[in-house]
């Protein structure tokens, strides 16, 4: 038989019954759809921990003053809490012996101005330890180092994008910009990191010393955060347990709780996972599900197809269709139905993949192979559903099925 | 070329069993227009189905030019639907929503090879049973006449040596059924076998030979009218 013929006279068909064909099509498209949105956002959570461990490595904790809650995947840090000092990094250092390192850090949105552009950004005030925990890398310039920060020295290490938004892209390095109503030198440029985690853009910051930002600038005797570098992440548990015995000391808090938060590293990659897989699952459910739907629209239409369509099975038989032509036939308007949602779904998904980062700020990576999975389910789904009718279209004596009603 | 030995066909729909078939044994000849009467219920389309490989009998056999057609599988059945017979139902059976071409060329698409020339072949098809000026139109807007021309530039299409015709003009006035009947003796003229099962004494006198089906049985009939 001529594939091609069989294939427009199935179209042909299938337009005739325009209202049940379109129903299969669009429960299909949503299963496709939902699959590759599934597909996109596991990407995309599979990069935001490759991010978090690329960006901070496996070892580390992040004591964060106050309470630190997760809302819709992002931190949010309570009012300001003033309890968390430079001395407890210091004696986290030293008390704690799995320590390798403690970074504290600080940081504010002011007002930045560079002869007559001024803009408002985060000033972040950091110890040069915090370069190295945090992989930050310098590209033009130079870093600070340890006696800048100690005499709270005027330097600062300006991100990319204010690069581009206060110098127009010009070298920034040996200018002097002031923040707030002080007056910096720029040492250095930082390398491009993108957006974090949590959606903050990490070249949208300039850097400078702590004491510097503590004493001159902010006038303020606490930090918000201290990282902490452990020297192996199978340490990370009893390091946190000591941390936190070691503040409760430093904070006399004996029976009230906790005026700090401890994350540490790994546990926040497990967390992440955990929602990751989550999300995945129901998103992966609803695929499932409506591909099921979908796949019970193509066996009900086609069964009823079967039924309603005795006539036409019946004189094909009696014109010369061979059963094997009669069920490739039945199984080609399944597979079609199946494609032709399988293609509108994959407009779908694609379109809520995009709408999903642009609106809900979900890190989701379109790809090709999750439209390919898509398609490859739906086509799946046309077959395992379409392989029953068909064989019972094919399965009719020429002669019964001319005769019905 | 259709011989057939002893045919019974036994209907049993659950504890009524119809023996519409009796020993059936008859011969129709290459070239042959042969016409099958009987009262309704007799068993007619029973039999002309049969002939047609479209049902099988209970027991008997039918030979179609020396050869034993239950010996041969389901697809060599199709294939001899395909291009031995064209059949002509009494409810026309034409795909509804599909045009008068495309009607024309489905026992194409089931054929070893689909012709190259096969619109053109259709189309003169149409053209023989008069009705070229009608292939582009659906199915459902024919007459009831002009759908039985259709069905049988459908049946023509594969060049076929027998044409079986079940009541072809059953559902068709007189005018209608002159046409039919006209293009039939041309077929017949042709060379092609025809069997032409009717109860109308009308449609029967242009057969050269009229079987009566009667009991379950045939036997020849005494109005045959052999110099046609
Ligand atoms: N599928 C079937 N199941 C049971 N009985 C059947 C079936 N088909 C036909 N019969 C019975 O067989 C007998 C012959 O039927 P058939 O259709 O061959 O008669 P016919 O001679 O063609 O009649 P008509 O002139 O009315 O078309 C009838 O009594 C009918 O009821
Ligand atoms: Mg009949």
């Amino acid at each position: 038989m001529k594939l091609t013929k069989t294939i427009t006279l199935s179209f042909k068909i299938l337009t005739a019954h325009r209202l049940r064909t379109s129903l299969c099509i669009s429960s299909m498209a949503v299963g496709v759809a939902a699959v590759i949105v599934m597909v996109s956002m596991g990407r995309g959570a599979q990069k935001r921990i490759m991010d978090m461990i690329h960006n901070m490595g496996t070892n580390l904790i992040v004591v964060n003053a106050g309470h630190v809650t997760l809302v819709g995947g992002r931190e949010k840090q309570s009012a300001i809490v003033t309890t968390l000092r430079t001395g407890d990094a210091d004696a986290i250092m030293d008390h704690c012996a799995s320590v390798e390192e403690v970074a504290p850090e600080t940081s504010r949105k002011m007002n930045v101005r560079w002869e007559s552009e001024n803009l408002m950004t985060n000033i972040i005030g950091v110890t040069p330890a915090a370069f190295r925990i945090r992989n930050i890398e310098i590209e033009m310039g130079r870093n600070f180092d340890s006696v800048e920060n100690d005499t709270a020295g005027r330097a600062a290490i300006v991100g990319s994008v204010i690069v581009e938004k206060l110098f127009n892209g010009e070298d920034p390095v040996g200018h002097q910009i002031r923040i707030g109503l002080a007056p910096f030198e720029v040492v250095g440029v930082m390398k491009a990191r993108g957006v974090d985690a949590n959606g903050v853009d990490r070249d949208d910051r300039i850097l400078i010393p702590l004491n510097t930002a503590i004493r001159r600038l902010m006038r303020i005797t606490y930090v918000q955060k201290i990282h902490i570098q452990v020297a192996s992440s199978r340490q990370l548990q009893r390091a946190e347990a000591e941390i936190r015995q070691l503040l409760r000391e430093r904070h006399r808090l004996r029976d009230k709780p906790d005026d700090f938060t401890i994350q540490n590293q790994a546990t926040l990659i497990q967390t992440e996972r955990e929602s990751a897989r989550t999300l995945t699952l129901l998103v992966g459910s609803v695929a499932a599900l409506s591909l099921l739907v979908g796949g019970i629209g193509i066996l009900a239409v086609m069964l009823t197809a079967c039924r309603e369509r005795r006539k036409e099975i019946g004189l094909r038989r009696a014109v010369g269709a061979r059963r094997r032509d009669i069920r490739t036939q039945f199984l080609l308007e399944s597979l079609i139905i199946a494609g032709l949602g399988g293609l509108f779904g994959a407009a779908l998904g694609v379109f809520s993949t995009f709408l999903a980062s642009a609106l809900g700020g979900w890190t989701v990576i379109e790809s090709w192979d999750a439209i390919g999975v898509g398609l490859m389910l739906s086509t799946v789904v046309g077959l395992v559903f379409g392989i029953f009718p068909a064989s019972k279209a094919s399965a009719l004596e020429p002669i019964e099925a001319l005769r019905a009603e | 070329m259709i011989k057939t030995v002893n045919i019974e066909k036994t209907y049993v729909k659950g504890s009524v069993s119809t023996h519409v078939l009796r020993g059936i044994t008859l011969s129709i000849d290459q070239g042959e227009y042969v016409a099958i009467m009987g009262t309704s219920g007799t068993g007619k389309t029973t039999l002309m189905n049969i002939l047609g490989c479209l049902d099988k009998p209970t027991s008997g056999k039918l030979e179609l030019d020396g050869v034993d057609v239950y010996k041969l599988n389901d697809d060599a059945l199709s294939a001899l639907r395909n291009k031995k017979f064209g059949f002509v139902f009494q409810q026309f059976f034409l795909l509804e929503r599909t045009t008068a071409l495309d009607n024309v060329l489905l026992p194409f698409i089931y054929a070893d090879r689909y012709p190259a020339d096969a619109i053109e072949l259709a189309k003169k098809s149409l053209a023989s049973v008069g009705l070229e000026y009608r292939i582009e139109y659906l199915a459902s807007e024919l007459s009831g006449g002009q759908q039985q021309r259709v069905a049988i530039a459908r049946a023509l299409i594969n060049d076929p040596d027998v044409i079986l015709a079940d009541e072809p003009t059953g559902n068709l006035d007189s005018r209608s059924t002159d046409e039919i009947l006209e293009i039939f003796s041309r077929l017949h003229k042709e060379g092609r076998t025809m069997v032409v099962v009717t109860h109308d004494q009308a449609v029967a006198r242009y057969a050269q030979r009229i079987l009566e089906l009667k009991d379950g049985q045939v036997r020849e009939s005494s109005v045959a009218n052999p110099q046609k």
